[in-house]
C-alpha cells in the first residue's frame, strides 16, 4: 500500500507541475467564460452596418408602411435598414420585370445593395415575398423583416375588412409562459438556466474524461518508451503501478476541479458587480447535490475509461499508434454527447433510462439526467452500482493486458494475441 | 546457504518455450555468470527471478525464501532495457525509486547523498535526468540498483553500452559488493568479463540449460587440449593436420582444439619453419571456445551424424 502511495505521490507532483496542467487550469475557466460571454459581449459592443435593401413592391401600398415598421436602430442610434423603393411603372410587363430583377441581382452581387425584397402583387392573398441576398443565415435579420412585413400585410388586410388594426392587436396580444422549475426546495423561475448548466457540466465532464484518460495513456507510454518501467517493476507489481498512476492522475483532476470550484464561488460572490447593468444575465441557482454527483460520475467514469487508456498505452510503441487505438474508446464518449440534446429534452423517456444504465454511457448520460430532472433514486443507485462493478471487472481485465503489454516491444498485438495475454499466468 | 535456487522452471508463451526445465543454484557471496546467445531465454529467466513474470512450473527460492513481492526490496535489479524518468529531477527520482524499495525518510536521503557524492553527481541533484550526459545517466542507473543495499544483485547485460570508465566503475562496485558478502548474478555475451570475475556460470541455449557449475572445474573437464598460437604468416594449412579437431583463426592469433590423445608437441614441430611463432601456449579452452562449442557446433554435429 505504501508503494502505491509513493507512485500516486510521484504521479501527482510531476503532473501538477507540468505546463499543461497550469495552462489548462487557467485557460479552462477563461475558455468557458469566453464561450458564454463573447457572443453576448459581441452583440453588445458591435455597432453593425447599415444595410441598404431595395424593395420591389408590386402592390404599391406596402412600401411606406414597411419603411415605418422596419425602424430598427444600430447601437449608435442610426437606422439599421435603409429601404430603397425601386421605381416601377404601374403596368409593368413580365419581360421588363425580369430585366429589373436581373439588374437588382447585379446590384446585390456588386454590394450596392445588401439585399432586395420582392413583394408580389397578390401578397395579400397569401403569396410569399422573396428576400434575395448573398447572406441568408442571419436569422435575427430574417425574423425582423419577416415580422415587419407580416404585420404590415395583416394591417392592410384588416383595414380592407374595415377593422381597426390597433384594436385587433390588443385582442390578439400574446401572453408569456414562464417556466417555473419545481424542486423539493420550492419553485424557481427557469429562463434556460438548467439547460445551460446541464450542458456546461456535461461538457466539462466529457472533456475531463478524455483529457485525463489520455494523460494516463501518455504516462504509461512514456514509462514504456523511456524503458523505466522494468526498473519500477523490480520494486512493485504491475497492478500497483497502474493503479497508482490512475489514482494519481485522478487526484490531479480533482485538484483542478477544486481550483475551478473555489474561483467559481469567488466569482459568484464578488463578480456580480462586474456584469454590465444592461445585460440580462441570470445566474441560475445550481443545487449542491449536482456537484457531488459530478465528482462521483467523474471518478467512476475516469476509472472506467482510464483503464482502457492505460491498456492502450501499454500495447503500443508510439503516440501515433496510441492515437489510432484510442479512437474507438473516444467514440464511446462522443456518442453520449450526440445524445445530449435528446436527454435534456426527455430525460425520463425509456430510451434515456436504458442508455443511462449502460456503464460506458452512464457517467455522462446519468449525470445529465441528474442535472435536468433528478431521476428516481433506484435508477441513479443502480447505474452507480453497475458502473462500479464494470470498473472492477475492467481493472482486472486491463491489468492483465497491461502487465504483459508494458514489457512487449515491437509489433502491435492483434485481438488474438491480446486474448492470449489475458490468459497468461 | 544459497542466495538463489532455481528448480525446474519453465515458461511458455503460447507454444513457444522461452525457458524449459532450467535449474541452478548460486552460493551466497559469489559472482555468477549467466550466459547464452541472443534469444536463449536469459531475460525471461531473470524476469522470473524478479517476480515480474511468473513461471508456469518450477520454483524459485531467493535468500532461502520463496520469491514474493516483499523479497524485491532485498534485490538490486539492473534490467537490460534501462531507463529513467527523463523529466524528473535527479534527487526526486532517486527518492522515489528508493521509496518503492522500502527505503524512506532520512535513511533514504542519507544513501542518496552518499552515492551522489561517490559518483560525483552531487551538483546534478536538482537537474532533470534528460539534461545529464549518457555516461552520467549510466552512473545514475547504478545508484538506483545499489541504493537500498540489496543482498542480491541481478544484472541483465550490465556492461552493454557502457563507456570504458563506467565499465571499470561497475566492475569495481561488483567486486566491492562481493567483498561485503553480497551475491551477484549477471548475464552477458562478453566471455572475457565472465572469465575475469565469475566464480560459477550457467550457460543456456534454446531455453534449456546446457552447462552449469564452477568455472574452473568446467574448464578442467574440457582438459588441456587447446593451443593458443600467436603468429605471423599464412597458417591456413593447420586445418588439414590430423590431430586438429577445430580451429578458430583470427589472422594473427589462433585457438586450436586438438583431438583427444594427440600431443601438442607434435603440432609445434610441424609448425616450426613454416610460420613465425611469437607464442605457443597449451591451456584449457577459453570460455568463448566452450560457448561456441556448446551452442554453435553441437547442432552441426547432430546434423552430420544423422
Amino acid at each position: 500500500m505504501k508503494k502505491i502511495l509513493s507512485v500516486i505521490k510521484r504521479e501527482y507532483i510531476q503532473t501538477v507541475r507540468t505546463k499543461g496542467f497550469i495552462i489548462g487550469t487557467i485557460l479552462g475557466p477563461v475558455l468557458m467564460v469566453a464561450i458564454i460571454g463573447v457572443p453576448v459581449l459581441v452583440s453588445l459592443i458591435s455597432v453593425g452596418d447599415q444595410q441598404k435593401i431595395g424593395v420591389v413592391d408590386l402592390t404599391q401600398e406596402i412600401f411606406v408602411e414597411l419603411d415605418k415598421k422596419l425602424d430598427h436602430r444600430l447601437n449608435d442610434g442610426r437606422r439599421r435598414y435603409i429601404l430603397e423603393k425601386i421605381k416601377l411603372s404601374s403596368d409593368i410587363q413580365e419581360e421588363e420585370l425580369e430585366e429589373l430583377r436581373n439588374s437588382l441581382r447585379n446590384e446585390v452581387l456588386n454590394h450596392n445593395l445588401s439585399a432586395y425584397l420582392f413583394i408580389p402583387g397578390n401578397i395579400l392573398e397569401g403569396e410569399s415575398a422573396e428576400y434575395v441576398s448573398e447572406h441568408t443565415t442571419d436569422f435575427d435579420e430574417l425574423r425582423r423583416i419577416d415580422e415587419a412585413l407580416n404585420s404590415v400585410v395583416i394591417e392592410i388586410r384588416l383595414k380592407g375588412e374595415g377593422l381597426d388594426p390597433q384594436k385587433i392587436a390588443k385582442y390578439i396580444k400574446r401572453v408569456g409562459l414562464k417556466p417555473i422549475k419545481l424542486t423539493k426546495r420550492g419553485e424557481e423561475e427557469d429562463t434556460g438556466g438548467t439547460f445551460m448548466y446541464s450542458y456546461i457540466f456535461a461538457l466539462i465532464l466529457y472533456m475531463a474524461l478524455i483529457l485525463y484518460g489520455a494523460a494516463t495513456m501518455r504516462g504509461v507510454l512514456e514509462e514504456k518508451t523511456s524503458r523505466v518501467v522494468e526498473v519500477i517493476l523490480s520494486s512493485l507489481k504491475p497492478f500497483q503501478l497502474m493503479a497508482g498512476k490512475i489514482l494519481g492522475i485522478g487526484a490531479v483532476g480533482l485538484t483542478q476541479f477544486s481550483i475551478w470550484g473555489f474561483f467559481g464561488i469567488f466569482a459568484f460572490r464578488y463578480g456580480k458587480s462586474l456584469i454590465p447593468p444592461g445585460a440580462e444575465f441570470n445566474i441560475p441557482r445550481i443545487p449542491g447535490y449536482i456537484f457531488i454527483y459530478f465528482i462521483v460520475f467523474f471518478l467512476l467514469g475516469y476509472f472506467l475509461y482510464s483503464t482502457f487508456f492505460a491498456a492502450i498505452g501499454s500495447m503500443v510503441n508510439s503516440e501515433r499508434e496510441a492515437q489510432q487505438l484510442q479512437t474507438p474508446v473516444i467514440m464511446f464518449l462522443v456518442l453520449p454527447m450526440l445524445l445530449m440534446i435528446f436527454i435534456i429534452r426527455s430525460p425520463n423517456s425509456t430510451l434515456a433510462v436504458v442508455l443511462s444504465l449502460i456503464p460506458l454511457f452512464t457517467p455522462i448520460l446519468m449525470f445529465l439526467r441528474v442535472c435536468v430532472l433528478l431521476p428516481p433514486f433506484v435508477q441513479v443507485g443502480a447505474s452507480i452500482v453497475i458502473l462500479a462493478l464494470t470498473v472492477l471487472l475492467m481493472m482486472w481485465l486491463t491489468s492483465k493486458i497491461y502487465r504483459v503489454g508494458i514489457l512487449m516491444y515491437g509489433k502491435r498485438p492483434n485481438i488474438k494475441e491480446i486474448v492470449k495475454w489475458i490468459r497468461y499466468k | 546457504m544459497n542466495a538463489l535456487e532455481i528448480e525446474n522452471i519453465s515458461k511458455r508463451f503460447g507454444d513457444f518455450y522461452a525457458v524449459k526445465k532450467l535449474s541452478f543454484k548460486i552460493p551466497q557471496g559469489t559472482i555468477y555468470g549467466f550466459l547464452g546467445p541472443n534469444g536463449a531465454g536469459k531475460t525471461t529467466t531473470i524476469r522470473m527471478m524478479m517476480n515480474i513474470i511468473i513461471p508456469d512450473e518450477g520454483s524459485i527460492k531467493i535468500l532461502d525464501r520463496k520469491m514474493d513481492e516483499k523479497m524485491k526490496e532485498r534485490i538490486g535489479y539492473l534490467p537490460e532495457d534501462r531507463g529513467l524518468y527523463p523529466k524528473m529531477k535527479v534527487g526526486e527520482l532517486l527518492l522515489f525509486l528508493a521509496e518503492i524499495k522500502g527505503l524512506r525518510g532520512s535513511k533514504a536521503r542519507e544513501e542518496i547523498d552518499f552515492w551522489l557524492e561517490r559518483f560525483d553527481l552531487s551538483d546534478w541533484r536538482k537537474k532533470k535526468v534528460e539534461e545529464l550526459s549518457r555516461g552520467m545517466q549510466q552512473k545514475l542507473q547504478f545508484i538506483v540498483t545499489v541504493i537500498h543495499q540489496p543482498e542480491l544483485f541481478i544484472l541483465d547485460e550490465p556492461f552493454a553500452g557502457l563507456d570504458p570508465v563506467n565499465t571499470k566503475l561497475l566492475k569495481d562496485i561488483m567486486l566491492e559488493m562481493k567483498e561485503k558478502g553480497r551475491t551477484i548474478i549477471f548475464s552477458t555475451h562478453r566471455m572475457e568479463q565472465i572469465e575475469m570475475i565469475c566464480d560459477n556460470i550457467c550457460l543456456i541455449n534454446k531455453a534449456e540449460g546446457v552447462l552449469e557449475g564452477n568455472l574452473s572445474q568446467i574448464k578442467k573437464q574440457y582438459g588441456k587440449n587447446t593451443v593458443v598460437l600467436d603468429y605471423d604468416g599464412d597458417a591456413s594449412f593447420v586445418q588439414s593436420f590430423p590431430e586438429v579437431e577445430k580451429i578458430d583463426d583470427y589472422g594473427k592469433f589462433m585457438e586450436i582444439k586438438l583431438k583427444e590423445q594427440s600431443n601438442p608437441q607434435d603440432l609445434l614441430l610441424k609448425l616450426v619453419g613454416k610460420i613465425n611463432i611469437n607464442k605457443f601456449e597449451v591451456k584449457e579452452p577459453s570460455l568463448n571456445a566452450i560457448f561456441i562449442d556448446k551452442v554453435g557446433v553441437k547442432d552441426e554435429k547432430d546434423t552430420v551424424s544423422h
